[in-house]
């Protein structure tokens, strides 16, 4: 089978092992992107994740405008209140786990034992969302479907890098508007500050010129093997570990669980899986480096935030579908509508989580009286 | 402010954060410079590396309070914050 070709399982691995190695040096966390900008309003890592979306999106629009990547392999999925629900919920499973997906991912690879417990929920998340959707769940979810394909502004008759550079280019208008062209030359400065000596063993690099090399790698990923994403490939593994347990059978007889094997010529671990693997490795090799690698033990009155965050992440992840790196690089990047949504449905639950469970300070609404 | 000079600021609160990860490592400093009167220095210490970018930016950004600096001993962060 061409799929499973040894190159595929080695292309996998060392781009696994750079978004590990990259997101690790910058601490890039989703959740902080959105949280912290509403809560004490810092927009640092905030402008990480719009340095990834503008780089993803020209990245996109080159990869389609030279041919080397088609139409047809842009990820986009049916566009449906699943989306805003998915997203939503997802927001807030995230928020209370303290981590998104690539966060647990590459926190794990840190020595978080919390971060572990994160991925084990979301993989029995995974499996109680496989268990409920077949039988009930299906019946539940498609009267909410408002299309039976996905879309991607990439199929309007436009030249594919008209919207990308549309939208970078009013990204850049006020960025230019907020910080002067000067600021801008300098912020571009700043951030290639740190590969400045040794940078493989400084415990962290600038979030924007992480966020500009995550983008670049994600757009040779959409060329040259697949589009990233996280949450469909843990399912894979949460269904792996169920077959050593229940036998392929019980697998292959649940609906969705079987739909998610459809391309495979076993129940096992394929590059994707293989992608996330060395994404933990990535991460565990660049704290060894930096010396910022440890075992670390989380408050056990904190294991409910883990266990609960991490559940609630695995269910809702199926629901969108995709996790916050699929949505936000591939879906952003993509220029697709469902993951327009499930964003602004991410965002919402960050917000509401933060608001109502975490009862934050809201600095970016209101002051705050320290006395 | 270097290591050596914040080994001898006089430490007005200790708060613990280790083991604790966001938003409550953020908090756990919110609720100490909540108490701590103007002038008093907090330390937060801490594993949640994270926390090292956070929790300098949000009071810097608000101006809750003066970062005089971070240690670091054995993976174990000590942020020090002097109430503004």
């Amino acid at each position: 089978m061409e799929f499973f070709l040894i190159d595929r399982f080695i292309l996998a691995a060392v781009f696994g092992f750079l978004y590990g190695f990259l997101i690790q040096k910058a601490d890039f966390c989703f959740v902080a992107s959105v949280r912290d900008y509403i809560s004490v309003r810092d927009s640092r890592i905030g402008k990480g994740v719009l340095v990834l979306i503008a780089t993803a999106l020209v990245g996109w629009g080159l990869a389609l405008t030279f041919g080397w990547a088609s139409i047809g392999q842009v990820w986009s999925v049916p566009v449906g209140g699943m989306n805003l629900i998915g997203g939503v919920i997802f927001g807030i499973g995230m928020t209370i786990a303290g981590s998104c997906a690539s966060g647990a991912l590459y926190r794990a690879g840190m020595g978080y034992i919390q971060f572990w417990i994160v991925i084990a929920s979301m993989l029995a998340g995974n499996i109680l969302f496989a268990l409920i959707y077949d039988p009930w769940g299906a019946a539940v979810q498609e009267p909410l479907q408002a299309t039976e394909t996905g879309f991607s502004f990439y199929q309007l008759n436009l030249p594919y890098l008209l919207l990308p550079l549309v939208v970078v280019g009013f990204m850049l208008f006020i960025t230019i508007r907020q910080f002067g062209i000067k600021g801008v030359i300098q912020g571009v400065k700043d951030s290639i500050q740190d590969l400045k000596g040794n940078p493989l063993t400084k415990s962290h690099w600038d979030i924007r010129l992480v966020a500009f090399l995550l983008g670049v790698v994600a757009t040779l990923q959409f060329i040259l093997l697949s589009t990233i994403s996280i949450t469909g490939p843990e399912t894979r593994i949460a269904g792996v570990a169920l077959s050593f347990v229940f036998g392929e059978d019980f697998v292959y007889n649940n609906t969705y669980l079987n739909q998610m094997f459809a391309d495979f010529p076993t129940i096992g671990l394929g590059p994707e899986e293989t992608l996330i693997i060395f994404m933990i490795v990535g991460a565990f090799i660049s704290a060894l480096l930096s010396k910022s690698f440890k075992i670390r033990y989380p408050k056990a009155r904190r294991l409910p935030y883990a266990i609960g965050g991490g559940l609630i992440m695995g269910i809702s992840s199926r629901l969108a579908p995709g996790c916050n790196i699929a949505n936000v690089i591939p879906g952003l990047g993509g220029l697709s509508l469902s993951s327009i949504i499930v964003v602004v449905g991410m965002i919402l639950g960050v917000f509401i989580a933060t608001a109502y469970i975490f009862k934050m300070p809201l600095l970016l609404f209101q002051k705050l009286d320290l006395d | 402010m270097s290591t050596e000079e914040l080994k001898d600021v006089q430490i007005d609160h200790t708060v613990d954060g280790i083991g604790e990860v966001c938003p409550h490592t953020l908090n756990i400093a919110l609720k100490a410079l909540k108490k701590a009167k103007p002038g008093e220095v907090v330390v937060e210490e801490t594993d949640h590396s994270i926390a090292t970018k956070t929790i300098p930016s949000a009071v810097k950004m608000n101006k809750l309070a003066e970062v005089l600096g971070i240690v670091e001993e054995n993976g174990i962060y000590k942020i020090y914050l002097k109430k503004l």
